[in-house]
C-alpha cells in the first residue's frame, strides 16, 4: 500500500455518480455512500465537485472529537468513527476544513470515507477510484499517474492561517506547491438574482438507500 | 613508590554530559489525586459497609483489591480524558445546560429518557443491525448482572445466611442488615436463580461473544480494521471469565469438587486481568458513552438557540453555540483557522467547504467550468 496514492482531480469529474454507487457497495460502510458530490453552479455549468476524505496528516476531525473516536492508522488513513465511542456530537462534521464527515442521526454516529480500508489495506483500489470513468478519482503509483496525464499532485492546503497536509493528492498545474483556499473570488455567482445552484435536479435520486438490502442484512 | 619526576597527568577534558535515557512516563497529577480519592472512598465504604470487615470474605480479598485498583484506573483515565479541550467543553456545557434554572425538572425527565434510550435500550445500535444489538444487549446484561452480584459480595456488603427458624431457607444480609422479609427456600426456582445468577450472566455473555465473534470472523470491514488489543482481547477476557466461572459450578456439582482449587485460581486471574483491562482497553467506552446523554442536551439547547449562517451561502448549518465552542477549542488544539476573507474558515458550511476545493482548483488551473 505504501507506493499507492489517491489522486483527486475534480476538473475531470463528469457527475456520473458511479463513485457514489460503488462507494455504497464497500464493506466498510455497508450501503451508505461516503462520497459527496456537489453541484458548483447549476445555472451556469454542469460542473460537479467530488469530495472524498483527504486523510489529513493531523486530522482536525480527530482533534475536535471529544470521545477519541476517530483514529488514524499507521499507514495514514483516517478511519470512520469507532462505533462504541462515537457520541454523535458532530464536532468533526463541523470542524473538518474539507467538509467531509457526515452524521447519521438514526444510528447516532459519524461515518466518513475511510479509503475503503478493507480493500486498500490488502492492496486493492478503493471502490470509487476503481469505477471512475474519467479518472477524476485515481488510485495508483505516482509513476502510473505521471504516465497518464500532466499536472502536479500536491497535498498542501492553506486555510487562512492553517496549513493542512494530506495523504490524498489534488492535481494542480505544474509549478504550484499547494492550494491557497480563496473564498472571495467564488462569492459572486451566489448573489446573482437568478443563481440557483442550490437546486439539485437529481435530488430525487437522493439519498441512496440507508437501509440494507435484505441480502446484505445477514452479513452485518 | 611514587616517582616525583613523572610528569603530571593532563587535566581532564570537559566532556559533554552523557544523557541518560529516562522513562517517558508522566503521571497526570489531577488524575492521580482524583483516582486516589475515589479509591480511598471505596476502601472506606468497604470498611464500613462490611461492618468493619466483619462481613468481609477474606477469600475474595484479591477481587476487592483488583476492583479498587480498577476504580483508580477508571477515574484516572476519565480525569485525563476530561482535560482534552473538546471533552472539557462538552463536560462544562453539559452541566451548565442541565442546571439551567427553571429547566431542572424538565432536564431530569430528558436525562431519564435519554439514559433509557441510549444507555439501557441502546436503540442506536438496533438501528445499525439487530444482530449487533442482540449481541451487545447479551454482553451488557451479562456484565451488569455479574457486577451487581460480585462487587457487593467482594466488598462484604452482601452475603447470604440461613434462616435460624428454618435452615433450608436463605436470607440476604445487606450491609449487616438481615432482610428477613425476603427469605427464599434454597432449593426452589428462585433460590436456584439467585445462587446461579453468575452462571446466568456467564451464559448471556457467552451468547453475545458467539455472535460478536461470528461478525469479527466473517465481516470484511471488521477484519480490516479490528485490532487484537482493542477488539479481540475484550472477547478473550470475557470468555475466560465466563468459562472459568462456570467451571467452578461444574466442579462443584458434577465433579465432586475436583480441580476446584486450580479452577478458582484461574478464575481469579482472569477476573483480575479483566479488571485491569477495564480502564485502559475497549471497556472504557462504558464510561465514555455517558457523555452521549450530555450531547443530547447540547444538541437540544443548540437547536433552540440562534443558528450560525454560512459566510458564503448564508445557509444555517450549525448552532451558534457549537460554532463558538469550536472556534474556542481549535486554538487550544494548535489549529488556527483564522481566514482574512471570512474571518474564520469555520464560518463556512461543510457544503461550501467541499465546493471551494474544486473552485480553487479551477482558479489555480485558470480554467472555467467544463
Amino acid at each position: 500500500m505504501s507506493d499507492m496514492r489517491f489522486f483527486v482531480d475534480p476538473i475531470r469529474c463528469i457527475g456520473c455518480k458511479a463513485c457514489m454507487q460503488a462507494c455504497s457497495e464497500c464493506d466498510t460502510h455497508k450501503g451508505k455512500s461516503m462520497i459527496h458530490l456537489e453541484y458548483i453552479e447549476r445555472g451556469a455549468s454542469t460542473q460537479t465537485a467530488p469530495m472524498v476524505c483527504m486523510h489529513c496528516d493531523l486530522p482536525t476531525c480527530a482533534a475536535v472529537c471529544p470521545a477519541d473516536a476517530i483514529k488514524r492508522t499507521e499507514d495514514g488513513v483516517v478511519q470512520s468513527s469507532q462505533a462504541p465511542r462515537c457520541i454523535g456530537c458532530s464536532n468533526c462534521v463541523n470542524a473538518c476544513p474539507f467538509g467531509v464527515p457526515r452524521y447519521y442521526p438514526e444510528i447516532d454516529q459519524m461515518l466518513k470515507c475511510d479509503m475503503c480500508y478493507d480493500r486498500t489495506s490488502v492492496g486493492k483500489k478503493p471502490m470509487c477510484a476503481s469505477v471512475c470513468p474519467s479518472e477524476a478519482l485515481f488510485y495508483g503509483t505516482l509513476e502510473e499517474f505521471q504516465s497518464r496525464r500532466g499536472g502536479t499532485p500536491q497535498n498542501s492546503f492553506q486555510f487562512g492561517e492553517q496549513t493542512i497536509t494530506t495523504k490524498v493528492f489534488l492535481v494542480l498545474p505544474d509549478g504550484e506547491i499547494g492550494l491557497d483556499m480563496d473564498v472571495i473570488s467564488h462569492m459572486d455567482a451566489r448573489f446573482e438574482p437568478d443563481a440557483f445552484d442550490h437546486l439539485d435536479p437529481f435530488a430525487h435520486l437522493e439519498p441512496l438507500p440507508m437501509e440494507q438490502p435484505q441480502t446484505l442484512r445477514g452479513r452485518l | 613508590m611514587l616517582n616525583p619526576n613523572v610528569p603530571a597527568l593532563p587535566p581532564r577534558r570537559d566532556t559533554e554530559p552523557v544523557l541518560v535515557p529516562v522513562m517517558d512516563v508522566t503521571l497526570d497529577r489531577r488524575g492521580l489525586l482524583y483516582g486516589l480519592a475515589f479509591a480511598t472512598l471505596l476502601t472506606v465504604a468497604v470498611y464500613f459497609g462490611s461492618q468493619r470487615f466483619h462481613g468481609f470474605d477474606g477469600a475474595l480479598a484479591g477481587y476487592c483489591f483488583a476492583t479498587v485498583f480498577a476504580l483508580f484506573g477508571v477515574v484516572y483515565r476519565y480525569v485525563v480524558w476530561l482535560q482534552r479541550p473538546p471533552t472539557r467543553m462538552y463536560w462544562k456545557r453539559g452541566w451548565q445546560l442541565f442546571w439551567q434554572p427553571g429547566h431542572r425538572l424538565q432536564n431530569l425527565g430528558l436525562f431519564l429518557r435519554a439514559g433509557w434510550e441510549k444507555l439501557i435500550e441502546q436503540r442506536f445500535i438496533r438501528k445499525r443491525s439487530r444482530k449487533r444489538w442482540l449481541a451487545h444487549q447479551l454482553i451488557f446484561w451479562g456484565c451488569i448482572i455479574a457486577i451487581a452480584i460480585t462487587f457487593p459480595l467482594t466488598f462484604g456488603w452482601l452475603r447470604f445466611e440461613s434462616d435460624f427458624a428454618k435452615p433450608s431457607d436463605y436470607m440476604i444480609v445487606l450491609m449487616g442488615q438481615r432482610l428477613d422479609f425476603f427469605t427464599f427456600p434454597a432449593r426452589s426456582a428462585l433460590g436456584w436463580l439467585i445462587m446461579h445468577g453468575l452462571n446466568v450472566a456467564a451464559v448471556l455473555c457467552l451468547g453475545g461473544i458467539a455472535l460478536v465473534l461470528g461478525r469479527r470472523i466473517r465481516d470484511e470491514a471488521e477484519l480490516a480494521t479490528q485490532r487484537f488489543d482493542n477488539d479481540i482481547m475484550p472477547l478473550v477476557l470475557l470468555f475466560a471469565v465466563s468459562v472459568t466461572g462456570m467451571m467452578l459450578t461444574a466442579s462443584n456439582m458434577f465433579l465432586e469438587g475436583k480441580f476446584y482449587y486450580w479452577i478458582t485460581t484461574t478464575h481469579a486471574v482472569t477476573v483480575y486481568l479483566w479488571l485491569l483491562y477495564l480502564p485502559f482497553g475497549k471497556f472504557f467506552h462504558i464510561f465514555q458513552r455517558i457523555a452521549n446523554v450530555g450531547v443530547w442536551f447540547y444538541k437540544a439547547a443548540g437547536a433552540n438557540g440562534p443558528q450560525a449562517r454560512c459566510a458564503r451561502c448564508d445557509a444555517e448549518y450549525i448552532s451558534q453555540m457549537q460554532q463558538d465552542d469550536l472556534k474556542t477549542i481549535l486554538p487550544d488544539l494548535g489549529l488556527d483557522y483564522t481566514h482574512s476573507q471570512v474571518g474564520n474558515w469555520q464560518n463556512l458550511c461543510p457544503s461550501c467547504r467541499r465546493k471551494l476545493l474544486t473552485l480553487n482548483q479551477f482558479r489555480a488551473t485558470g480554467k472555467e467550468f467544463m
